[in-house]
Formats: C-alpha cells, structure tokens, sequence
C-alpha cells in the first residue's frame, strides 16, 4: 500500500517547542516570524509518502505475554528527498538557525503522518481479520536490521528510498514503524508508546496513554485512553456509548461521567453543567476530559441495552434451512441499525440483529455527522459503517457461512452518502444538494469491500436531503402510491420527516423538530433506555413515574415527556403560553427522588419548540396537499416510540391533531419493513421508482403558513 | 396610570391597537416624542425582552409585543425625524450564508430595536461580503450575525476574516449568535461578543456601542 495524499497543517507551537523557543524568549517574535516565512517552502518541499505492507517477524525474537509474535505490518514514512536536501544545503551554508528549524519542520510532518496513518494502518489489519498488539521500534525494541526487512518487504526501494549499511535510510526524515498482529481483533493499539521508549530526553516525549478503569454497576473493564482524546472518544473507540447529543461540543451535559480517582481538571463546560458539589464529587462531562493520569470513572449512563425496533412478527427463533435463498434487509438509522435475514423462499424472518450505529461517535444528529465527515473524517465515518454492517451480516450468516443472494439497504440521505463514500461538503448548508439520491445498484464487494459475500445489493433511492430512502421505504411498504384516500407518515425524530399521500401523488417534508423527544436538550432526557421515565401521572402534588423495564430512574424518554406536559398542563402547573407556575417555575417539577430528576422551565420551552415544529409541518403540508387533517385516512407513527406514545395525550399537547384519535397506527420500524418487501417483491423497483416520481418536497423555510402556524402552535391551547 | 405608563403596559400585552391609539392621544396632548418611545415603547419591549431571556414568557409573547411596538413606531416615526432623534446606533443582522433559520434572529432585530438601534435587515443566506458592504454604505457600529447550523457557523469565521483582509476589522463590533453558537467559539474565530438571547444581545450592544462611541 503506497499513500501520498496527506492534509497536514505544521503546528508552529509544536515546532517551537521542538526548537526550545519560548514565548517569554526575547528573540521569540522574531523566531516566530522566520519560521513562519520557511513554512511555505516546508510544504512546497515535503514530498510525503507512506508505505505500508505486511511481513513475517521470522529470525527475531519478539513477545507478548510470553508468546511469540510472528506477524507484523511493516510502515515506512518519508517527508521525501528534496525537504532533506533543503536543510543540508542551510547547515552546508552555515544557517544553522534555519537548518534546525527546518529538521524540526520535517519531524513535525513526520510525527504528524504517523498519526495520519493509524486509520489507514487499522483498516488494513481489520481487512486482513488481524488485531494490533503494539507498535515497537528500532533499537530499542529489536535489532536496527529489522528495518532493512520493513524495507524490503515494503518495496521502498522502487519507491527512490535508499538504505545504508547502517540500515539507516536516505533522505533521513525517512522513519520505520512495526506494528505487532495477532489474530485477535478485538484491539488496535497502532500508537507510538513514548512509555516503553528509551529515548527519556526526547523532546516530543509524551507518554500517550493513561489507563482507564471503567466502572458499571458491579462490573469494571480496563481500558487504555490516549491522553490526546477525551474520554468521549477513547470510550467511543472501545464501544462504550455514552450519549452525546452535542458532538462533544460541551454544551448539551448528556456525557457525564463520575471519576472515582483521577479526576481531571473541570473546564469551563464543566462549571456550567454542574455544581461546585457535583464537581467535587468528580462529576465531569466525558467529551471534556483528557485524563493525564490513570483513573476510575464511573458510568450509569451508557447505552447497553438500547432499545432497536427490528420488528419481528415470527417470534425470535433462528430457523435456517438447506436448499433455500436468502436475503439481508437493513435498515441503517442515524442512532441505530437493524436487520433482518429473510428466508426469500417463503418471506419468513430467520433471524434479526439490532445495534447501535457506531458513527454515534461523531454526534448524534445527521448535521454532527455531516460536519464530522467535511472537516476529514469521511473514511473514518465510512470505515465504521462498514464495519457496523459486515457485523451484524456476520452474525447473521454464522460467519458468512451462509451465503445470502441479496441485500436491500434503507436509510437517511446522509447515511447513504456516508456509506457510498460521497463527500457531505453541500448536504449541511442551503440549499442542501446530495451528491445522489438515485437508487443505487452495487456489488457487495464493492460496496463493504468484503469478499465473503457476494450478491447484489439496492440502496433505497430519496426524495431530497433531508427526506430520505427510510422514509421512501416506508412509503412503499405502506402502500402510499396505491392508496385511495390520502394518508400520514411521520417520523418522530431528529429532522421530523412526515409524508402525506395518496395515488394522486406525495407531498413530503422534513420539520427539523430537534432531539427533544429523543431526550436531547431535555436536562434529564435520555433515550429509550431501561430506567427511562416512560409514563407519568399527577396526583395528590406528586409526579407518580413509571419506568422501563422497572429499573430504577435515570431519566426521561419521549413517551416520558408528553405524560409529564400532559399532567401539568391538566394539573394546571404550566399555562397556556407554557409558563409554569411558582414554586416551579424556579424549582422545577419532582419527577424522582432518586438521582433528583426534575423537569424544569427550559425543559418545557424546548418542547414548545419541538412540539410546534411537527403539528405546524403537518398542518402546513396537508393544507399544500390541499386537504386538511380532517380528510386524512390514516396516520401512521413510525419508530419505537410511536407503540408507546399515548396518542391522546400526545393530542391534548398540541403535538398531533385531534384527528390522530382513533386513525393513529404505529407502524414500528416501517424502513426495515419496506427493505425487507423488497427483497421479496418482484416489482419492487418499478414500484419504489415510481413512488419516488409522485413524491415531492415541499421546502419549510420560506413557508409563511408554517411560520404562523409555528407560532401558533408553541402555546398549549 | 399615567399614559406613558400604559403604553409600555399593553405593548407587553402585544395589544397594539391599543398601543397605536394611546401614542396617537400622546402626541396630540403634546408630550415629548422622545419619551413616548423611550419610557413607554422602548421600555415595554425592554421588560418583554428580559422576561423571555427569563424564560418567563415565549417566543410568540415577544413576537406579538414586537408587533404592537412597531404599530406605535410608526405612528411616531414622523414626530421623531421633526425633533432630530437619534438612534444609539446602526447595526447590520441576518443569518449567514447556507442557513435560512431566522426566527431567532428575527427577535434579536426587535429586541434591539426596542433598544434603540436603526436595523439594516439583511434576511437570510446573507453571503458574507454583503455583510460588510453595508456595514460600509450605511456607516453601521454593529454587525450581527446568527446561525442556526452547525454547519454553518464557519461563515461567521469567513466575515471575521474578510473584514481583516480589507482593512476593518476594527471599524465594526461583531457580534454572534444562534443555537449552536457559544461564548468558546467566539473566541476561537476572534469575534467581539456573543450572547445565548436576544434579550443580553439588546444590552450589551447598546453599551458597547455607547461606550466606543463615547470613546472616540
Ligand atoms: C423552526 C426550525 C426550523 C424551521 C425554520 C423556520 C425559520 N424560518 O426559521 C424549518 C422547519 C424550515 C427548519 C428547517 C431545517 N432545519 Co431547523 N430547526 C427549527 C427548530 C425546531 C427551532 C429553531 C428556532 O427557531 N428556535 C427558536 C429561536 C428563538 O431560537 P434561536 O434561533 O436559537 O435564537 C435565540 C438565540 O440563539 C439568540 N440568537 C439568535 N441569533 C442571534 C444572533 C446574535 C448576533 C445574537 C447575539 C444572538 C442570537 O437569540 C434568539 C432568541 O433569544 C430547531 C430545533 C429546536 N427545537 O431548537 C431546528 C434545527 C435548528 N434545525 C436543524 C436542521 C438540521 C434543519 C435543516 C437543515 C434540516 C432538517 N429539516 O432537519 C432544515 C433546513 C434549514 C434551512 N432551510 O435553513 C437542526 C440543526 C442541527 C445542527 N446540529 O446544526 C435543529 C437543531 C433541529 C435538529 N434537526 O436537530 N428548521
Ligand atoms: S456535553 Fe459532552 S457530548 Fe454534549
């Protein structure tokens, strides 16, 4: 494997640092400005380029834990000739300033590579089905002979790199990593570790990573954290999720961890989120703490038993039979993904697999992602997909044991593009063009490069940007285009995508009514977790809660929300312009005494703003449709949430029309659903395609109806 | 009550036929243009504002008293260009370029109207050179911004960054706003404030527009 593309800024503080010139320095300014006059030149020079290429530890002695390793993945990275010709030359001049600064320029890039490549180094090995032991390096840790080895087998000499008999390469900003495999692959540790480096007086010396006890309930997993990522990330990486409805921007306080020992010091999103008390205690939001020591951290709040709709009808039970065909549906949701391995002979379910999309990571909304994949993420965030897929198919086909001979994929606009590996730059900003909402018809192998498998696999083609393949799917799995009398989809998400139709044809549009019936921006909202607040009553002034699963409190979740809105508007503790009464309004409402979960004034505006978006979206898109809710048929709920929604509550909040009463069905998972028809039914592309031609958006933003309307609907009438 | 006292009373109400009547009888008993607006206009709008910033009341409470506000505005407009009332300051608003949120932004414009300010509206997807060249044509003290989206807060960064590059960066306050925005990434692309309200955006641009000028 041969990389050259690289996006790597020189941080002039590290160089500086590198170069031992300090601020407080007399000569700093004038230090500063010549480094910064070389920097041009430094990039015009670098020629980068990284090889990389697995090879055999045979003849050398290595261990872990007292076994051999015998595997390794050879890297060798290199700033290019022409860099290291450039300082010769100034110390050959008597430059010596400038000669220094240049080397320290060149080890800068270099160091930076090294980073820049881990993704990559971990994709291969991933591909390969090998794990990541540790990274080791020359002399230190084996024989400098190694290195001629690393060269071979990475065909650097083709490349125009030189070896001495030193083994020491040409140009000299040419570096050799060795990364030790095994076969588990349940870590990849590709960093350099300055720890069990020998060189003590190196000056980019940092010991990287910090060990990490991570405590839920009764049990206690030990993790090693990078001191360059926050606790948010290192988690992410080893699949603990914690909600983080912001990105890790410090503002939505859903990523709160307790350190038992070790705490780190509070930042300024920390002060804001929580009390002096609360910080004492260790309270700390996840996102924000880079541990520089070794710590314990309590979680309560990871998402282990998510809640994912895969909706089976036939029970639980895995039924696989010789002789007959099957097919994959999948649904891929921005929180979660589901799938189902359909028996294509009789359309019988034969398995489910549910699980949480990974890409979570990089926010919790599609715009997080959306940002995360422009600012350089996009293969890590593609990377991750994928490897979210080839799980569950690996699940699913008993390590692909059984060959499936189809699959179909529903799924947001923006999950597409991230999967198909399209850039996100135009899908986050006005007027929000994707790169391609076509159906799309792709090999496996070619779409999760895997070659375990292979079949045709559909992707569910959108509408727009923002209303996508999952609501296409459910359209189709409804009957929209063939029904007679117009009927309602929406989806009670993040975007509040909702369609409304007939055979006459489709009028979509996507509402952006935000997380909070998810339980963003809710100051104890959580998803549908166990111990979410999912009902409420009011009596004798106490809120009495009930929870998932009965466990003890930890949260709200959106069935949770409307009750509590609903009790307080009867018990008349808010008004009808959402303000609540004293002593509330300062103090909030007592939901639990356990964890001392309240709802408070905020809590209730946000749901104003959330409630308003989807009632005046759906008012404003049937009146464009030219019909008005009365004439609607049916209303269909998409998503986990509408089983358990009490839709007359949901009604007496203004969050639904009075029609919903008595024509509300929840439909469950309707994207998974519509994917799975379509592995079955024949006409199944003629017909999506031809759903997809009746259907058009209809754009929000300048919509005077739906700017009354949106007023309108923030009172609780 | 006295009248200039029930003007500011129903604008809050956002009664503004009510409003409009009683600052049409103000001027015909003669009472001074300046304080009908400043004590009974002004004021009432001011009190609105830091009740939402409060969160004691909504936005449609600010929206309708921003409407019967600027029903009394223009019955009184006439009288207050006769007696040479000056505006605190001009400032120039819209949402960035890529992003057609505004409803905030919408009550940033009220609320600093309501503190005094003539507002040069640019609506939305306002690209970032358009921002300055008005600032420049209507002689501006202040340039607003807001973003609703995350991905579009960088355009904030790009107008900090054209304003350097033409030489006026430190002619005009800038100041930032919206959801996603917050008081670090102001200080990140190098803004001059940023308040999470329309409410504290009101205030503190009156003040650090009185102040500069008081300065100069
Ligand atoms: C209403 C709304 C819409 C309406 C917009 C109507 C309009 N004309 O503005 C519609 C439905 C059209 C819409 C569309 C979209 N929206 Co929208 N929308 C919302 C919603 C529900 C409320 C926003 C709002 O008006 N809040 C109320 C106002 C008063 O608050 P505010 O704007 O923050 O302003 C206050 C302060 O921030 C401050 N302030 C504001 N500006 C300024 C400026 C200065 C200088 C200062 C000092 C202060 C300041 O003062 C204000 C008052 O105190 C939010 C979700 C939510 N519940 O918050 C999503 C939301 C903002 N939208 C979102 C998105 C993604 C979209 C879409 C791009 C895609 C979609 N459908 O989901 C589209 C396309 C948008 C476009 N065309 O630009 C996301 C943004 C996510 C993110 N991480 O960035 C949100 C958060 C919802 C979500 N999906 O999570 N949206
Ligand atoms: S505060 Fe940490 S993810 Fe939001």
């Amino acid at each position: 494997m041969k990389r050259t593309e690289f996006d790597i800024k020189i941080s002039i503080e590290d160089v500086c640092r590198f170069l031992d010139i300090h601020k407080k320095s007399d000569s700093y300014e004038e230090l500063l400005e010549e480094l910064k006059e070389m920097l041009p030149m430094a990039y015009e020079k670098i020629e980068p380029m990284a090889l990389l290429e697995f090879g055999s530890l045979d003849g050398y002695t290595v261990e872990e834990e007292g076994r051999p390793i015998k595997e390794a993945l050879f890297g060798i990275c290199t700033v290019g000739k022409r860099m290291a010709e450039w300082s010769t030359q100034l110390f050959a001049e008597g430059d010596y300033m400038r000669g220094m600064m240049a080397d320290a320029i060149a080890d800068n890039y270099l160091f930076q590579m090294d980073t820049a490549m881990e993704q990559t180094v971990i994709d291969m090995c991933r591909k390969q089905g090998k794990g990541i032991i540790r990274r080791i390096e020359a002399p230190q840790d084996i024989p400098m002979s190694i290195q001629k080895r690393a060269y071979d087998a990475t065909g650097a000499e083709q490349e125009g790199i030189g070896i001495k008999p030193s083994f020491m390469y040409d140009p000299v900003k040419t570096v050799c990593q060795i990364y030790l495999l095994d076969d588990d692959t349940s870590r990849y540790h590709p960093e350099h570790d300055c720890s069990r480096c020998s060189n003590l007086t190196c000056r980019n010396r940092r010991i990287p990573s910090v060990q990490v006890k991570v405590r839920t309930g009764e049990e206690e997993r030990r993790i090693r954290a990078r001191k360059s990522e926050s606790l948010l990330e290192t988690f992410q990486k080893k699949d603990i999720f914690l909600t983080a409805v912001c990105a890790g921007r410090g503002t939505c306080g859903k990523c709160r961890v307790q350190f038992l020992e070790g705490a780190t010091e509070p930042d300024e999103a920390d002060r804001k989120v929580f009390t002096e008390k609360e910080l004492e205690q260790g309270w700390r939001l996840a996102c924000r703490a880079y541990p520089k020591q070794d710590c314990t951290v309590l979680l309560d709040n990871a998402e282990t038993d998510f809640f994912v709709l895969a909706d089976t009808k036939d029970g639980n039970e895995r039924r696989i039979s010789d002789g007959t065909s099957y097919g994959i549906a999948v649904d891929i949701g921005t929180t979660t993904i589901a799938m189902q391995l359909v028996d294509l002979s009789d359309g019988r379910t034969a398995d489910v697999y549910t699980a949480i999309n990974r890409q979570r990571a990089y926010g919790a909304d599609v715009i997080s992602r959306i940002e995360a994949s422009n600012s350089g993420k996009k293969e890590e965030l593609r990377s991750s997909i994928r490897q979210d897929l080839l799980k569950g198919i690996g699940k699913l086909t008993e390590d692909n044991r059984l060959k499936i001979s189809k699959m179909v994929i529903g799924a947001n606009t923006t999950m597409v593009h991230l999967l198909m590996g399209y850039s996100c730059e135009t899908l986050g900003v006005y007027p929000f063009e994707p790169v391609n909402i076509d159906m799309i018809h792709i090999p496996y192998r070619e779409l999760l490069e895997d070659e375990r498998q292979d079949c045709p696999v559909t992707i569910y083609p959108g509408i727009s940007t923002y209303v996508g393949g999952d609501i296409v799917s459910g359209l189709y799995t409804l009957e929209f285009a063939k029904r007679e009398k117009p009927a309602v989809l929406i989806d009670l998400g993040t975007n509040g995508e909702m369609a409304v139709g007939c055979r006459d044809g489709i009028l979509t549009a996507s509402t952006a009514a935000g997380p909070a019936f998810e339980g963003g921006n809710i100051t104890c909202g959580t998803g549908s977790i166990p111990g979410a607040i999912c009902g409420a009553v009011y009596r004798n002034g106490k809120m009495e809660t009930e929870t998932i699963n009965h466990a003890k409190p930890s949260g709200i979740c959106g069935t949770g929300i409307i009750d509590v809105i609903y009790e307080l508007k009867k018990a008349e503790i808010i008004d009808e312009t959402g303000r609540m009464e004293e002593p509330y309004f300062k103090d909030g409402v007592l939901l639990s005494e356990e964890g001392n979960l309240r709802f408070y004034q905020k809590d209730v505006r946000e749901i104003q703003l959330a409630k308003a978006a989807v009632r005046a979206g759906l008012e404003t898109l049937a009146a464009r449709y030219g019909i008005s809710c009365e004439d609607v048929d049916r209303f269909y709920i998409a998503g986990g949430f509408g089983y358990k929604m009490n839709i007359h509550k949901a009604v007496d909040i203004g969050l639904l029309p009075a029609q919903c009463e008595g024509r509300t069905e929840a439909v469950g998972n309707s994207c998974l659903q519509g994917s799975v028809k379509y592995l079955l039914d024949p006409d199944a592309e003629k017909e999506t395609e031809e759903l997809r031609k009746m259907a058009r958006e209809l754009p929000l933003s300048n919509d005077k109806m739906f700017q009354e309307l949106y007023m309108e609907y923030m009172y609780f009438e | 009550m006295d009248l200039i006292q029930e003007i500011s009373e129903y604008l809050q109400k956002g009664r503004a036929k009510n409003v409009k009547q009683l600052v049409q009888q103000a001027l015909d008993e003669n009472m001074d243009p300046k304080a009908i607006l400043n004590d009974g206009l002004l004021s009432g709008m001011m009190i609105i504002g830091a009740k939402f910033k409060n969160n004691e009341v909504f936005v449609p409470e600010v929206l309708v008293a921003a409407r019967a506000m600027n029903v009394g505005l223009s019955v009184l407009e006439p009288k207050l260009i006769e007696v040479g009332n000056e505006p605190v300051g001009k400032a120039v608003i819209g949402t960035v370029q890529g992003d057609l949120h505004d409803i905030g932004k919408n009550l940033v414009v009220m609320m600093l109207k309501g503190a005094g300010f003539e507002i040069y509206d640019l609506g939305v997807d306002v690209e970032t050179s358009v921002f300055i060249d008005k600032a420049e044509e209507v002689g501006a003290d202040i340039i607003c911004m807001s973003a609703l989206l995350t991905t579009t807060m960088p355009k904030m960064q790009d107008c900090i960054d054209m304003l350097k590059e033409r030489g006026l960066r430190d002619k005009y306050i800038v100041m930032i706003g919206g959801a996603p925005v917050n008081e670090s990434f102001c200080e990140q692309i190098g803004a001059d404030y940023y308040t999470p309200d329309a409410a504290s955006c009101a205030e503190v641009a009156k003040k650090v527009v009185l102040e500069k000028k008081a300065a100069n």
